[in-house]
């Protein structure tokens, strides 16, 4: 939880997170994803063998009996509000019952604390769920969780090591953003339904590269007057808007109007005030490193709301070709499928990669 | 640039300015017979700095030169989609000859029909070649021959009321070039991607195909140098949008005789001379990128173009096309190369060239055959005039770079190397036409036995060339330190830097 409200993660801040308006979404993540597993395996040998052992009311138990699998046993009793200490000692009692995979719902944080308790004795594969996405355990979508869990109940995906990665939630609330990698974790992996971690490595000639976006930019700028340009959160959005002549948070999602700032580090409600009605505005994003998410992941306050009131028509996506590189396929996660499958209609999202350049990047 | 080797302490060859000696002269000049005229005192300079030297030092310093230098006529050059062809040298007597060297381009029309005559051959000839309704030889390269063709689609689009059509789609495997020209045209350059078999995303073109389409720039075969499988459905896709097909002819050689791109829905191509009509290359230059157009652009053209009337006086002139875009260059092109081309293509009249591209193909594939088992090649199918394959054999660590090196030693130019971008460690072989299998043959055991070095004696590729006059170079120095005067290496005291 936290996306919408803009807080950079909830490590700590759970409370404030709640106190701002935040509600969890995991729940909803998990049954996005149950029930197309249950829909796949329905009428399958698998569906018979499949046992499941899980945490009480909302870390499992529930969301399982809603999409009706029959097997169920809780090893876990979930304190309230669920802590830690809850992750920690119910992967102890999964392990102890001999599971053969750990599905989970969370970003970065909840990653490492099953991580450091699986020792990578089981593997583990997130439902993604959380602010911060950055590691290579997580699905792309729940939906494609789904089938990995599929693939490997049908012993095709076998498990493989992947980095985890977490950003230090201290410094980036202070505007920073640092990316650790805090270890490795076996998962099943699958590269087109499984993400990779985020690339963090910077190449020399990025910077000329995000002058020519801006440059870019800055026509388009000129060519819209009275419209709000909004830049997303990332060191490519932020770089770019210095090189275009604004001075831009590195997480926060700032608006300008006619080269000048308006506001600083818009949250959902904030955002929906600001255009009202009538202002046209434009987004600029550029999708995280490796994994490919324009939308979903590092952003949630971009909720389907306020894409759909900025029209997806009105998304200019940026990234340097060496980002590319590391990025083939490009995705959409708002929660919302409609919205994601509008978003990557044509199959294709034209980038912004220099001055009068574009590339056709796939959409997964 | 610097040389890295530590065998050469000395320079190879010393500078014109380092050999001098003041007060040497080559040549004396006769007395002046007419008073001397002294130049003001502002604009006389004590030392002009110029070396002073005896005409035998110039001579042999040049011939040196020319003596470590590489070219087609010294041996094998499969620099990929560059078609380092032989160049006929009777093509190089024709072009000296007085009547074509010595005429100047402000001569009334009347006085050279015969210049005229035969630019006005080459333009037909270009036509028939290449299926189109018209041709213009006015680019003087062949990516001006791009810019060309892009500001007439410009033209055009803008005579119709759709001047917004800003976007030109350049497949990821184009020559630099293309996305270069269609910015300088003003364009949005769009790049699609290829596909699993080397050819163009055709999902990308139509995902990229709306009404702010211009047109797309193709090279047909294609860098990889595959032919374009969907050539058909892309051109219509794009002309359903309302944009042209632009065809980049830097790899004609394949095609000359056999496919006419115009009757493929190509709408303007321009033809590289210096590659497909075997006028000199490179620093022999210089390049001419003669264009042709279909029915729909032709009347853009630049011009002037030479227009033939069996009954007038003169029976050829200079004339522009209706809505031509103008000149690209003054007067008429590289001329001398227009003859070497029109001599080229008529010597070999249409069932030569149709020779000539079938043997480009035989011998590519007959390359690509004898060495994908060392030299991996990513997208392995029926390959046109090239392949690209990936310069990094099976069980070695070796690099595109080192097997480019090495293979100087064997006497070969090396192949392009690390293009197209899609192909890891790529090396892009072109052996053209003009090749004896002996050296086919020869080229793919240099080859062979350097994959075995890479595995067997890796150190061997990593310090290669061995045998050439220098050993190898610090490139990356060379591109960010470019010292290329006298003055600049010397620095400003005067001393080498």
């Amino acid at each position: 939880m936290g996306g919408k409200i803009g807080l950079k993660g909830t490590d700590g801040l759970a409370d404030e997170a709640v106190r701002l308006g935040a509600t969890p979404i995991a729940a909803d993540r998990a049954l996005a994803s149950l029930k197309p597993l249950k829909a796949l395996i329905s009428g399958r040998r698998m569906e018979r063998d499949l046992d499941w052992v899980t945490c009480s009311g909302a870390m499992g138990g529930d969301a399982l009996r809603i999409t009706s699998f029959e097997s169920i046993e809780i090893v876990h009793q979930a304190s309230s509000p669920t802590t830690v200490d809850d992750t920690v000692q119910a992967v102890q009692s999964f392990l102890e019952a001999g599971v053969d995979l750990i599905l989970f719902c969370g970003g970065d944080g909840t990653a490492r604390d099953i991580a450091t308790a699986t020792a990578k004795t089981v593997p583990i594969l997130g439902i993604p769920s959380g602010v911060k996405m950055y590691s290579g355990v997580f699905g792309i979508t729940p939906e494609r969780v789904a089938k990995v869990v599929f693939a490997f109940l049908e012993g095709r995906v076998q498990a493989a090591e992947a980095d985890l990665l977490d950003l230090d939630e201290e410094r980036y609330r202070c505007g920073e953003w640092v990316i650790r990698p805090v270890g490795s974790a076996l998962t099943p992996f699958e590269p087109t339904l499984t993400q990779t971690a985020k690339a963090f490595a910077v190449e020399a000639s990025e910077a000329q590269a995000k002058a020519e976006i801006a440059d870019d930019l800055r026509d388009q700028i000129s060519a819209c007057r009275d419209t709000v340009f909004l830049f997303g959160p990332g060191t490519t959005v932020q770089s770019v808007a210095e090189h275009v002549g604004v001075e831009k948070t590195l997480l926060g999602i700032d608006a300008f109007l006619n080269g000048r700032l308006v506001e600083r580090d818009l949250n959902e409600r904030a955002i929906l005030r600001l255009l009202g009605d009538k202002k046209n505005a434009v987004l600029v994003l550029s999708p995280i490193g490796a994994q490919g998410f324009v939308l979903g992941r590092g952003n949630l306050q971009l909720s389907p709301e306020v894409i759909r009131r900025i029209g997806t028509g009105n998304i200019v996506v940026v990234a340097t070709p060496a980002k590319l590189q590391r990025t083939p396929v490009l995705h959409f996660d708002t929660g919302d499928a409609a919205l994601d499958r509008e978003l990557g209609r044509n199959g294709y999202l034209s980038v912004v990669i220099g001055y009068h350049l574009r590339r056709m990047v796939p959409v997964g | 640039m610097t040389n890295t080797s530590p065998k050469h302490t000395e320079p190879l060859e010393r500078t014109l300015y380092e050999q001098s000696v003041a007060g040497r002269r080559a040549i004396t000049l006769p007395k002046a017979d007419v008073p001397d005229a002294p130049l003001p005192d502002a604009q006389l300079r004590a030392d002009n700095g110029l070396p002073e030297l005896s005409e035998s030092q110039i001579v042999r310093h040049y011939l040196r030169l020319s003596q470590m230098n590489f070219g087609v006529d010294s041996g094998f050059y499969p620099l990929g989609s560059c078609t380092m062809k032989h160049n006929p040298k009777i093509n190089e007597q024709l072009a000296r000859l007085p009547g074509f060297a010595s005429i100047h381009p402000l001569q009334d029309a009347a006085t050279v029909q015969g210049a005229l005559e035969i630019m006005h051959g080459l333009q037909e000839a270009l036509k028939e070649i290449g299926g189109f309704a018209a041709a213009s030889l006015q680019p003087v390269a062949g990516a001006q021959g791009e810019l060309t063709a892009l500001l007439m689609i410009r033209a055009c689009h803008a005579d119709r009321g759709q001047a917004h059509r800003d976007r030109i789609l350049v497949p990821d495997t184009a020559h630099g070039t293309n996305p270069a020209s269609a910015r300088m045209a003003g364009f949005l350059a769009v790049e699609i991607p290829s596909d699993a078999r080397g050819n163009v995303d055709i999902d990308a073109v139509r995902a990229a195909c709306d009404d702010r389409l211009a047109g797309i720039m193709l090279t047909n075969p294609n860098t990889l140098g595959l032919f374009e499988e969907r050539i058909g459905d892309i051109v219509e896709l794009v002309h359903a949008a309302g944009g042209f097909v632009y065809g980049d002819g830097a790899n004609m050689n394949a095609l000359t005789a056999v496919v006419r791109p115009g009757e493929l829905g190509i709408d303007v191509m321009h033809f590289n001379l210096h590659k497909t009509f075997a006028t000199p290359h490179g620093g022999g230059g210089p390049g001419s990128g003669p264009l042709g157009a279909g029915a729909r652009l032709a009347e853009y053209l630049p011009g002037p173009v030479v227009e033939h009337d069996p009954a007038a006086d003169p029976r050829y002139r200079f004339a522009r096309p209706e809505r031509s875009i103008g000149r690209m260059t003054a007067f008429h092109g590289n001329f001398g190369m227009l003859v070497r081309a029109f001599a080229y293509i008529r010597a070999l009249g249409a069932a030569g060239l149709r020779t000539n591209a079938a043997d480009a193909v035989l011998n590519a594939n007959y390359l690509r055959g004898r060495l994908k088992s060392e030299y991996p090649v990513p997208f392995d199918r029926l390959c046109m005039h090239e392949f690209v394959s990936e310069g990094r054999p099976e069980g070695s660590s070796a690099r595109a770079i080192d097997i480019s090196k090495r293979l100087m030693d064997f006497g070969f130019h090396p192949p392009t190397n690390y293009f197209p971008l899609i192909v890891r460690e790529a090396l892009m072989i072109e052996p053209t036409e003009t090749e004896t299998k002996e050296t086919l043959d020869a080229f793919a055991e240099a080859m062979l036995q350097i994959a075995a070095e890479a595995r067997d004696a890796p150190e061997k590729l990593r310090e290669a060339p061995h045998a050439t006059p220098v050993s190898r170079l610090d490139e990356v120095k060379a591109a960010r330190e470019r010292i290329v005067t006298d003055r600049a290496a010397r620095g400003s005291d005067g001393e080498i830097g």
